[in-house]
């Protein structure tokens, strides 16, 4: 189990993350998400004690998370939004560093590096430096590195950025698969259908305040399942409502150029961030 | 051990790089020694100039090839590259990673120093190397790789290395005992100069290859610049909030 609490982290006057509290249960999928500049990065930063917080402190399984917590360390595995490799290893080398960090085996490292690259559709390449890999191939190695040490926690920054539709699909079919071998793992992302996909929970957070959480399907029947769209002078506005009903009601009396649809996460994510930008 | 880790990535690194960490490490101090000491042939406290010249070259050969090794290369990894993420949310214990850099980077000065060594080798200089000489090429290599990755911590942008190295490793090659003695510098500057780690790298060297014994006072001075870096390279890593 995951807890921050009262996490905040300030760069000079800017606020990034503002007393976050959270409790990431085992075996969850969680969802962090939010606009541009909204604190995610920052919070996963924090998870993986790139940064250090300016208040409040990460508990991991009731201990707190340090640099010096090499114990709770041993249980995470990372994947960041940018490319942190040595950009002048090869891919093999790439996975032998990760493993002697971890102190894995020798066999061990040989036999996942093996395993998880063939996997990954990359075994044929994998004398190839990293700087000569295209984004999608580093991104997947960067999937084989952290799950090479079978953490118990995996903290993904936009795991899927760059990502054309099919591989992010194959992408979600992984992650589902090994949250279903009971890690844990938290999510940033952009794209909010993935996180309406894969998601247990989310928060959605703005300016590094928590502003919502709960599971995907309950924040979407708190704003209403059902959605009406109307164009009106090239302005999209969206009604939501909690039974067909209603929204068929509505429906009749609007404009032709009005639609009836569900509502998805991508709605609730709209009006909490745009009630906030409303709000400045 | 992480240290044993992080040793293991900088010979992956020494292997790939092979000739290109050869060649650098021999042009620099080459030119020195045929332009100083065979290009304008002259003396020095009554013998060849060479022999003052060789050991003062030696002792800069490992600074610079240490602390390019660690200076340049964290500043790529954690600005750049953002590989040292990798290695701050690993159970690797920072010191053990800290320590790994110091002695892959002090391997690699003692490697550069032992190139001039090999170099200087045909001119039969009769001057001495032993295993003290080179048991001080390896602290003084330690000491820089220690500065080095403490200015690689402070870095703001990857231009910072290059410039760490203008304002402190070219001054230190030109006056810390490597080309002419301090002794004719002026006072307060001469003892302020004295006690930078070079000057006592090239004076124990320099001692040693004349068959006398190095002034103790120099291991403890190196000494000193060794613990004090290495302390806040540690704190940079334990502590920084932003790294």
């Amino acid at each position: 189990m995951i807890e921050l609490r009262g996490l905040t982290k300030t760069f000079g006057d800017f606020t990034a993350v503002d007393d976050l509290d959270l409790r990431i249960e085992t075996g969850e999928f969680f969802g962090l998400l939010g606009p541009n500049g909204a604190g995610k990065t920052t919070t996963i930063s924090m998870m993986s004690t790139v940064l250090l917080p300016t208040a409040g402190e990460i508990l991991i399984d009731g201990v707190p998370l340090t640099r010096r917590a090499n114990e709770q360390k041993r249980k995470l595995s990372v994947i960041t939004q940018e490319y942190s490799m040595r950009q002048d290893m090869n891919m093999e080398e790439v996975m032998e560093y990760q493993g002697r960090l971890y102190r894995l085996p020798r066999k061990v490292i040989r036999e996942k590096t093996e395993e998880l690259l063939d996997f990954a559709g990359l075994g044929e390449y994998r004398r190839r430096t990293v700087r000569h890999l295209s984004g999608g191939m580093k991104r997947k190695l960067m999937i084989c590195r952290a799950l090479m040490i079978e953490p118990e926690i995996l903290l993904l920054d936009e795991p899927t950025a760059g990502m054309d539709a099919l591989s992010r699909r194959q992408m979600w079919n992984l992650l589902r698969k090994v949250n279903n071998n009971r890690m844990t793992i938290v999510l940033t992302t952009h794209y909010i259908e993935e996180a309406q996909a894969l998601c247990d929970r989310v928060a959605l957070i703005n300016r590094g305040k928590l502003q919502k959480l709960d599971s995907p399907d309950a924040l979407i029947r708190e704003l209403g399942p059902f959605a009406v769209d109307e164009t009106a002078e090239n302005d999209l506005k969206t009604r939501y409502f909690q039974s067909r009903d209603e929204a068929i009601e509505y429906l009749s009396s609007a404009g032709e150029t009005a639609a009836l649809r569900a509502t998805t996460l991508e709605d609730v994510f709209v009006v909490v961030a745009g009630r906030k930008l409303e709000g400045r | 051990m992480g240290i044993v880790t992080v040793l293991w990535e900088k010979w992956t690194e020494f292997r790939r790089d092979f000739y290109k960490i050869t060649v650098s490490a021999m042009v620099s101090p080459l030119m020195y020694l045929i332009i100083f000491g065979m290009g304008i042939q002259t003396t020095s406290h009554g013998e060849p100039y060479l022999h003052f010249l060789v050991p003062g070259i030696v002792s800069m050969a490992t600074m610079t090839g240490s602390f390019s090794a660690i200076a340049q290369n964290m500043s790529v990894q954690r600005l750049y590259e953002k590989a040292l993420d990798q290695i701050m949310v690993s159970p690797t214990p920072l010191w053990q990673f800290i320590l790994g850099q110091v002695l892959g980077g002090a391997l690699r000065g003692l490697y550069a120093g032992c190139v001039i060594l090999l170099l200087t080798y045909p001119i039969r200089t009769d001057l001495i190397f032993n295993s003290l000489s080179l048991f001080i090429m390896l602290l003084n290599g330690m000491v820089f790789s220690t500065i080095g990755l403490v200015l690689s911590f402070m870095a703001k942008s990857y231009s910072d290395a290059p410039r760490y190295t203008s304002f402190i490793i070219t001054p230190m090659s030109f006056l810390c005992n490597t080309f002419f003695s301090t002794e004719q510098m002026p006072a307060g500057f001469r003892q302020a100069v004295a006690i930078l780690p070079l000057s006592q790298t090239s004076s124990m060297i320099r001692a040693i290859a004349n068959g006398q014994p190095p002034d103790v006072i120099g291991f403890v001075i190196l000494g000193a610049y060794l613990v004090v870096f290495g302390l806040i390279s540690m704190v940079f890593i334990y502590r920084k909030k932003n790294l």
